[in-house]
């Protein structure tokens, strides 16, 4: 009755955190490596997996809500197979081991809950409210998984002699060892309805790498929803 | 634009293409007919001495995986991974060939391609018809051949017997390679020829020159017009696919999986740079070596709630993950495209345009630009009086930015799949909505399409005309259809069309849509009119 999707049966855990098909994320789950996940990704569990809203980390809590970079997490613990997903968006799975990254948090989909992270502000983004100001920052040895409205892109800042921006709307992530600044490619035109629509650009500098998804939709679909 | 190989041409890889990592797909379109195609990795005798080299269905890749079969995928009836660079140096020559599974003859085939793909961009293109052969039961359609550097020939030779005896004939005696063709000096590629993945869109060709137009139709089409049932290629590939490396349908198929040195558009389901053989589709029997508890197999372990052993063993597993470590190693994947065009897609949904290799400005969609590098001004770019008037009168505008200076610049939309598409002269109707960015070298203008029925009293559309490159966003995956005697298409699904195409609307009026109340919904249909050599684009989605 079945065949046509037998195909979509899960296939052997090989890692503790994998793609299923590129849009949904499949995570094995063990007691005492516990995750941290964005509120309302799961979309399906299997075994024994239990989940409290938040972590109790209360200045990290604090924080959120002076910075609106808070995005809601709860804490996921127990033996099974979790499987995430964020709207149909794609999902990009990194074993950090050792690196950090920084992630826009509307991008962060879930991450082992030993990893070091903490919500930062961006440096040299001065007087620049809303996107990109906040940021997440996460290291250590362990794997996280983000979410890109279609098939992102990394592109390497070093390679050019030039500074790399980014529209804040399209970025998903950078290694933090880069300079950010704001830049503004605002002219008097725009005043009078005739920019470009590239009000706002971020630049990047310094060796590292910035992902890129192809879309400028940036709202938070699981916020959204509440 | 892919270069045109004849039977008996040959050429340096390194002519078409910087890459080593190519895409090797065969498409035969023969109705009622299998094929089996296949790869031999010869020796300098041109014989298989080795037959671990013989790449076939039931022996998906060699040893050292520089061949690999990777089953029908974007068009092709089969297609092929060929890493030259990784290719053992007894091996000097890899020959592609089909048979006839089953009884038919070569004369039966209605036409057919061997491509070549690297870098995401058709490089290479070898088109042949049943007219070429007679009573042959196999044919080598072309080779890759090692001659101080590695080369491609379009063989394009028949063969009497079938699989085996071809086979048997690599095994036994070598076979008599057809006197080399004098090397065409073909115009090497121009430089601002754009990277066409060569799924989803082919180079929409002047409406004079059918050959090159939608990859989806048969490459050439026949004279008169293309039977409809023609371009359905991949259906008889059925027996020859072996463990598809992607679920059917789970994830969508890579337009190219023929990456240059990082592998771009990698297939997504893929655990980036795993060189090990790739975990059986979902749902298949796994590997002898299988994850010890592994949930979601059918033998689990008694409870989830083993704390001690049998959670450890998850705890281990990470370290045989076939992913690399480190942020730089799992995004290795995403990685930028590089090649010296002026437009190059990245993936299916980014494309970057160079505005260093001659200043030319771009226009593109307010707001599309997701990334620059280099230093390039974003400015407004006015329709003009005259156009305002007409954009708000036809709701054909566009509201566009400048894009100026050096550097390269990334354009994506809403994730919307993007398209370029290169034009030499000719014309194509885009509407205004669809597009994303365009050289600023074409023309357009606003055309209008009367007929009974249409809310409004008239459609309207942009066409596009000069010589350069536009690109046009689609969401989802669209469909190429070659303009036939009956072809409809919906008004709001449309996206593009070749200008030489002539709409007329069609609309159904029924007694029973206008006596019953809850109608189809499809009222008003466009109906294309051209020769053939035309194509017309529909999106999945109804704006």
């Amino acid at each position: 009755m079945n065949q046509p999707l037998a195909g979509y049966a899960p296939a052997p855990v090989t890692a503790r955190m994998e793609k299923h098909g590129s849009h949904m994320l499949k995570v094995a789950m063990q007691t005492g490596s516990d995750l941290l996940a964005r509120v309302g990704s799961m979309v399906a569990y299997e075994g024994f997996v239990q989940y409290e809203p938040n972590p109790p980390a209360v200045r990290q809590i604090a924080r959120d809500w002076i910075t609106g970079e808070g995005a809601p997490l709860m804490k996921c613990s127990g033996d099974g197979l979790l499987y995430l997903a964020d709207y149909g968006a794609n999902v990009v799975v990194i074993n950090l081991n050792g690196d950090a990254i920084s992630v826009n948090a509307t991008n962060l989909l879930a991450f082992d809950a030993h990893l070091t992270w903490g919500v930062e502000r961006v440096k040299g983004l001065a007087k620049f409210a809303g996107q990109g100001l906040w940021n997440t920052r996460i290291s250590g040895q362990g794997w996280i998984a983000l979410t890109s409205r279609g098939e992102p892109i990394v592109v390497d800042c070093g390679g050019g002699e030039d500074e790399t921006y980014v529209d804040p709307d399209a970025l998903v992530a950078w290694s933090p060892n880069l300079k950010v600044k704001g830049k503004r490619s605002f002219k008097a035109q725009s005043l009078i309805g005739r920019g470009s629509g590239e009000a706002y650009q971020m630049a990047f500098s310094g060796q590292g790498i910035v992902v890129v998804q192809p879309s400028e939709d940036s709202t938070d679909r699981l916020r959204v929803r509440g | 634009m892919p270069r045109e190989f004849q039977r008996g041409h040959k050429a340096r890889i390194s002519d078409l293409t910087a890459g080593t990592d190519l895409y090797v797909g065969v498409q035969i379109s023969a109705p009622g007919l299998t094929f089996d195609i296949s790869c031999f990795g010869l020796d300098a005798d041109e014989r298989l001495s080795d037959d671990r080299y013989f790449i076939f269905f039931n022996q998906p890749k060699s040893p050292e995986e520089s061949v690999q079969l990777l089953g029908a995928q974007a068009g092709d009836t089969e297609s092929f991974r060929v890493t030259l660079d990784r290719i053992p140096a007894q091996i000097r020559k890899l020959s592609f060939t089909a048979t006839v599974d089953g009884a038919g003859q070569m004369s039966q085939i209605g036409s057919g391609y061997l491509r070549v793909v690297a870098g995401g961009e058709e490089v290479a293109r070898y088109a042949f018809d049943g007219s070429e052969f007679t009573t042959e039961r196999a044919v080598m359609l072309g080779d890759f051949y090692l001659k101080d550097v590695w080369r491609f020939a379009a063989v394009g030779q028949g063969f009497d017997g079938g699989l085996d005896a071809l086979l048997k004939n690599f095994g036994g005696e070598v076979l008599e390679e057809e006197a080399p063709a004098p090397q065409q000096p073909q115009a090497p590629q121009t430089g601002g020829a754009p990277g066409f993945a060569p799924p989803v869109f082919g180079a929409p060709s002047g409406p004079a020159a059918p050959a090159p137009a939608p990859t989806q139709a048969p490459p050439q089409p026949a004279p008169g017009h293309t039977p409809p049932p023609a371009p359905s290629p991949s259906v008889h590939a059925a027996p020859t696919i072996v463990a598809p490396l992607t679920p059917p349908g789970g994830t969508v198929p890579p337009p190219a999986p023929a990456p240059a040195p990082y592998g771009q558009q990698p297939p997504y389901g893929q655990a980036p740079g795993h060189a090990p053989a790739p975990p059986p589709g979902y749902g298949q029997p796994p590997h002898a070596p299988a994850p010890p508890p592994g949930y979601g197999q059918p033998p689990a372990p008694p409870g989830y709630g083993q704390v001690p052993g049998q959670a450890a063993s998850y705890g281990a597993v990470p370290q045989g993950a076939p992913q690399a470590a480190g942020v730089t190693a799992a995004l290795s994947a995403f990685k930028e495209t590089p090649t010296g065009q002026r437009w190059t897609l990245q993936n299916s949904k980014l494309i970057r345009a160079d505005l260093g290799t001659d200043g030319r400005p771009v226009l593109a969609r307010q707001g599309s630009m997701v990334l620059y590098q280099g230093k390039v001004d974003f400015g407004y770019k006015g329709a003009g009086f005259a156009g305002r008037i007409v954009g708000n009168a036809t709701g054909q505008e566009m509201q566009l930015m400048r894009c100026t200076g050096h550097g390269q610049v990334f354009f994506a939309e809403s994730a919307t799949h993007l398209h370029p598409v290169e034009l030499q002269g000719d014309a194509i109707c885009v509407s205004a909505e669809n597009v994303l960015a365009f050289d600023e070298s074409l023309q357009y203008e606003v055309r209008r399409i009367e007929g009974h029925g249409i809310p409004g009293g008239a459609l309207f559309t942009m066409q596009f005309q000069g010589t350069g490159t536009i690109v046009v966003k689609t969401h989802g995956t669209p469909v190429v259809l070659p303009v036939t005697p009956t072809t409809f298409v919906d008004s709001n699904a449309v996206v593009a069309w070749s200008a030489a195409a002539q709409v007329i609307v069609s609309s159904q009026v029924r007694m029973r849509r206008n006596a019953y109340p809850g109608h189809t919904g499809e009222g008003v249909n466009l109906q294309f009119r051209a020769a053939p050599g035309n194509f017309v684009v529909v999106q999945p989605y109804e704006v």
